[in-house]
């Protein structure tokens, strides 16, 4: 019974702490009157970028726009940005605003021809300490860039980026070798040749924190060199052979940082990309050919990095370099069995991050690759000179899907339940019936019900190969089984697919098996299923038909209507006029309105009062006869109830009518 | 969601000595009992919501709708939103008695605590207000990071349904305790001021100590209290005040059953503790089935004691997100039968971590 004291206060429990509402903006201050003209906003706005207030400040920064189209184009240029660049020591939250305002000024310092007076604010805010300042001016340093005319762009802008990337400060770097990248195509041929040289600092810079952002950008700049230097840079003595393909090399070293390395996939696949529109250009050459070799191992070692965020990365990008070098002769041959490596990885957040690319890299494969041999990685010589019997990649990853179904991890086999039915298109009926339709039947009685419930939720894809009468002696157990599930979240998936399987499934299957638990849910204990279960009547009426729903659901609902319980009464009532809008009117006037106007004398009033809600909304679907002669007796009734709510809904109700 | 017959083994004291914890925050110069006295002053008239005025109830209910709308959402009202909302409510609580009668049906729930998503969690689990009608037996505030929105969300549904929605004070709903654990914290971060948190600490005052479903079950938060053998006893304190430190009134929000016999000494340091023999008489002279109470953390939501004549409810899943515990709600249907429902704390999306971004000597 003593039980220690708890912690008062449990501030350490993170997550939830940081997503508490935020607080109350405090309004006068920064909120100017309505009735204030643009002008006098602009001024108040000049002295609370000037005050003491830091919340002030942050609210003029985000309004530059109207203060500097008040001051004028020349009082912009000549006052309101020096005084910015004087400022740059601010808060953070104050960069920031800034940083994203300076962008959207072009138009109010004269236009491109004066757009370089952006650039000395920009280039302090680009090397901040603040991540999200130096991004914001980022993205208002590139949307500056694509204003400024050839002269400017070359001269002014060309020297910053240079100050930047030779800048003591390594956030300035950092900042330089994203900007570098996009100038370069604009860049006359003898500054093109000075800043590679200068990425190629960046990407061999002292700190790993500019090293990455350079890798990242590593991918780009190579095609950018393609594309603007032309196809002679890939020759053996090239620019991108003898220099930057080098730097793939070393930045996918072992020596660097895993988040140095994590760029390599991303790299590779715009490498491969470039590669790829070149090939459809004219045929590659032999050099070109023996780069894109030079790669392939490149994102092999990612494959056995030791870093799990390195491989998890090459995982959940796999699709993408499949289809960044499935143009490209013989690569797949060792790009596939990579893949299935990550498949088996030891970590589960690699295979799950695998396994979701499984439909996409069968997909993306149009090449045959090679059987592998039974029970067995292949060796490096048998897949080097592969000679024998070739298949499409997805006839050979869906021999995987098996082993996948015993895998450990909840979550690679419920990613697997998600995807694989999606092979079924790519592998055709056939092979669908004989390779994956017996995994899929595993994976119907996992015994997570995640799982379950993500094969049942993908079955749409299954079911235009094969239609789903091969699956559905398996199948019937798995939704029975979701169905009773322990967990209410589970019920309530399996039953919002219930309008999707009895599409499938077909009328009288679903009739027979599957109606009965339908209308079981109306008394399930937890309130949204049942509010859902009501929901899902009304659907299967609209599918089936007011004849099928007479026969099959308004009996089992007449019943609820006399449960003990207001609560499974309430469901009745609500089941009854969601079925009666998608009923032909006349036939729902006969079997439905009758059970909802004699409902409107329980005992209970919050039923009294649904009963009045529910006329409301049907006032619309009955003729005016029956509403006068049934509807409104009942309604003027109501408005007299003894229980205020009652009263209150009835009179909404009735007035909704008039 | 049997009705399991265990006795109050695997239950925990919330606040070992919460209320002998000595106020010394909140930079008050006035004592917790001095404080009490100025809420005790007359409702301004000039605020009062006109009865038979219709623009006025016309412009009530918009309001309430556009709150109850807001709330829902997870965004707290604004601080002149609190203060016409607090106007309203006590008008109505005024009008309830010490022992207020709530007709069955009713879902009854206990400590929420703050933890608002739980909150909505009862609404998807038990149904939404008004289609079920519900009793809450105090401790909305404190512990949890939603206090100002878990309090302001059963506000104003008692106040847009008052014959729907029954609200009880806990031990918590004090302005000494919620100085203590977190609300009036979360007051002066939200608001920028103690404003809201004197508003709702001045309606506390107001809330009736205990409720009795269709003259069977007893609803105090705590517990019972050796000054009192009847509900009359009950319907004649002045409830108007702070809960005080000893007495009757404080015991009803303080007290545990306990398995010893007759009254013992709360290791809390407030209230008492009473046993079976206790219960039963109580229940025997005041024609009762059922003691039905919140006040402690029980890991499966609900806990029978006393052979049945005391049950406990606790409805805030994974308290203090971290005991791991279950969460339950009471359904009492019209003819008095008890259905248990219990629930674990309701999934989150992935949210943000946090505004600022980590160093990039991290990454």
């Amino acid at each position: 019974m003593d039980e220690a004291p708890m912690d008062v206060d449990p501030v350490d429990d993170g997550p939830r702490h940081m997503t508490a509402p935020l607080p109350m903006t405090p309004t006068p201050a920064t909120a100017p009157a309505d009735n204030m003209s643009k002008e006098e906003e602009a001024r108040h706005s000049i002295e609370m970028l000037r005050g003491d207030d830091v919340s002030a400040r942050v609210a003029a920064a985000s309004r530059l726009e109207s203060i500097a189209s008040v001051l004028g184009e020349e009082r912009t240029r000549q006052e309101l940005l020096p005084f910015i660049t004087d400022g740059a020591d601010d808060e953070d939250e104050v960069l920031l605003a800034i940083a994203g305002s300076l962008g959207k000024l072009v138009r109010h310092v004269g236009g491109n021809d004066h757009a370089h007076n952006l650039l000395p604010p920009l280039e302090l805010l680009l090397s901040v300490e603040e991540a999200s300042v130096r991004e914001a001016a980022f993205a208002s340093m590139k949307t500056v860039s694509e204003s400024l005319p050839e002269n400017t762009f070359r001269d002014q802008y060309e020297k910053v980026l240079s100050r930047l990337a030779k800048s003591e400060w390594f956030t300035a770097r950092m900042s330089s070798a994203g900007l570098i990248c996009s100038a370069y195509p604009r860049f006359t041929s003898e500054q093109q040749k000075v800043h590679l040289s200068l990425f190629t600092g960046l990407c061999q810079d002292d700190t790993p924190m500019a090293r990455r952002v350079a890798a990242q950008n590593l991918g780009e700049m190579i095609r950018n060199v393609v594309e603007s230097n032309g196809r002679e840079t890939l020759a053996l003595d090239g620019i991108i052979t003898t220099s930057l393909i080098p730097l793939y090399e070393e930045l996918a070293s072992n020596d660097q940082p895993d988040s140095v390395r994590l760029q390599t996939t991303h790299n590779c696949v715009i490498f491969g990309h470039a590669m790829g529109t070149l090939a459809k250009t004219g045929p590659l050459q032999a050099n070109e050919t023996a780069l894109i070799q030079r790669l392939v191992p490149l994102i092999m070692a990612t494959i056995d990095d030791r870093s799990w965020r390195v491989r998890w990365t090459a995982a959940s990008k796999f699709a993408e370099v499949i289809g960044g070098f499935d143009a490209l002769p013989s690569v797949m041959d060792s790009l596939i069995p990579a893949y299935e490596k990550l498949l088996q990885d030891p970590e589960a957040e690699v295979r799950t991050a695998a396994t979701f690319n499984l439909a996409a890299v069968a997909k993306n494969c149009t090449t045959p690759v090679p059987v592998p041999p039974i029970g067995r990685m292949p060796t490096e010589e048998e897949m080097v000179n592969y000679q024998g019997e070739r298949v499409s990649a997805a006839e050979r990853l869906v021999k995987r899907v098996t082993s996948l179904t015993e895998d450990d991890s909840e979550h690679v086999r419920a990613a697997l339940a998600m995807v694989a039915t999606e092979l079924a298109p790519i592998l055709g009926k056939d092979a669908t019936i004989i390779h994956l339709v017996p995994p899929i039947l595993l994976l119907l009685r996992d015994a997570a019900s995640e799982v379950r419930l993500n094969l049942i939720s993908s079955l749409g894809a299954l079911n235009e190969v094969i239609g789903v009468d091969l699956l559905s002696q398996s199948l019937l157990p798995a939704i029975l089984d979701l169905a009773q599930d322990g967990k209410w979240r589970i019920r309530l998936a399996i039953l919002q697919h219930m309008p999707l399987l009895a599409k499938q499934l077909g009328r009288d299957f679903f009739t027979e098996k599957l109606s009965s638990i339908c209308v079981g849910w109306l008394g399930d204990d937890i309130a949204s299923i049942r509010a859902a279960a009501a929901n899902n009547l009304a659907e299967l009426t609209k599918l089936f038909g007011t004849d099928w729903a007479c026969e099959y659901l308004i009996p089992s609902v007449d019943d609820i209507r006399l449960h003990p319980s207001y609560l499974r009464r309430l469901t009745a009532v609500q089941a009854c006029s969601k079925m009666a809008m998608e009923m032909d009117p006349g036939m729902a006037s006969i079997e439905i309105l009758p059970i909802i106007l004699e409902m409107a004398t329980d005992t209970v009033p919050n039923i009294r009062f649904n009963v009045a809600k529910e006329l409301g909304k049907l006032s619309k679907v009955f003729d005016q006869n029956i509403f006068d002669q049934q509807i409104y007796p009942i309604l003027t009734l109501l408005m007299d109830d003894p229980d205020r709510d009652v009263q209150f809904f009835a009179k909404k109700a009735s007035k909704r009518t008039e | 969601m049997n009705n399991n017959n265990n006795n109050n083994n695997n239950m925990m004291d919330i606040e070992p000595d919460g209320a002998s914890t000595s106020v010394s925050s909140a930079g008050s110069d006035e004592s917790p009992m001095a404080m009490s006295k100025a809420a005790q002053t007359k409702i301004p008239d000039t605020v009062r919501y006109d009865a038979l005025n219709p623009a006025a109830t016309e412009k009530r209910y918009y309001d309430l709708e556009a709150w109850l709308s807001k709330l829902s959402m997870g965004t707290p009202l604004a601080e002149s939103e609190v203060k016409a909302l607090c106007e309203m409510a006590r008008e109505v609580l005024l009008n309830e008695s010490n022992v207020q009668p709530v007709p069955a049906p009713v879902t009854v729930c206990g400590d929420i605590h703050g933890q608002w998503h739980d909150l909505m969690e009862i609404f998807r689990i038990g149904g939404s207000a008004p289609d079920t009608n519900y009793l809450f037996m105090g401790d909305y505030v404190d512990r949890g990071y939603y206090s100002v929105e878990t309090v302001s969300m059963v506000v104003t549904l008692k106040v847009r349904y008052p014959d729907r929605v029954f609200l009880l004070r806990g031990n918590h709903e004090s302005r000494q305790i919620t100085q203590v654990y977190g609300f009036y914290d979360e007051c002066v971060r939200k608001y920028g001021s103690a404003n809201v948190w004197k508003m709702f600490t001045d309606l506390f005052d107001y809330l009736p100590l205990t409720a009795l479903v269709e003259n069977s079950i007893f609803c105090p938060h705590g517990g019972l209290s050796p000054s009192i053998d009847t509900l009359d006893h009950v319907r004649q304190l002045d409830r108007v005040q702070e809960v005080p430190h000893e007495g009757p009134m404080c015991d009803l929000v303080w007290s545990d059953p306990d398995d010893r016999s007759g009254w013992g000494i709360n290791p809390r340091g407030a209230g008492f503790t009473f046993g079976k023999d206790i219960s039963e008489k109580f229940n025997e002279r005041n024609g009762l089935s059922l003691v039905s109470r919140a006040h402690q953390l029980v890991m499966d939501g609900y806990n029978w004691s006393h052979d049945q004549q005391v049950v406990t409810i606790f409805s805030a899943p994974n308290y203090c997100y971290r005991c791991g515990n279950q969460a339950a709600i009471m359904e009492v249907d019209e003819s008095l039968q008890r259905t248990f429902l219990q629930f674990d704390p309701a999934p989150r999306r992935g949210e943000a971590h946090s505004g600022k971004k980590m160093p990039d000597y991290f990454l």
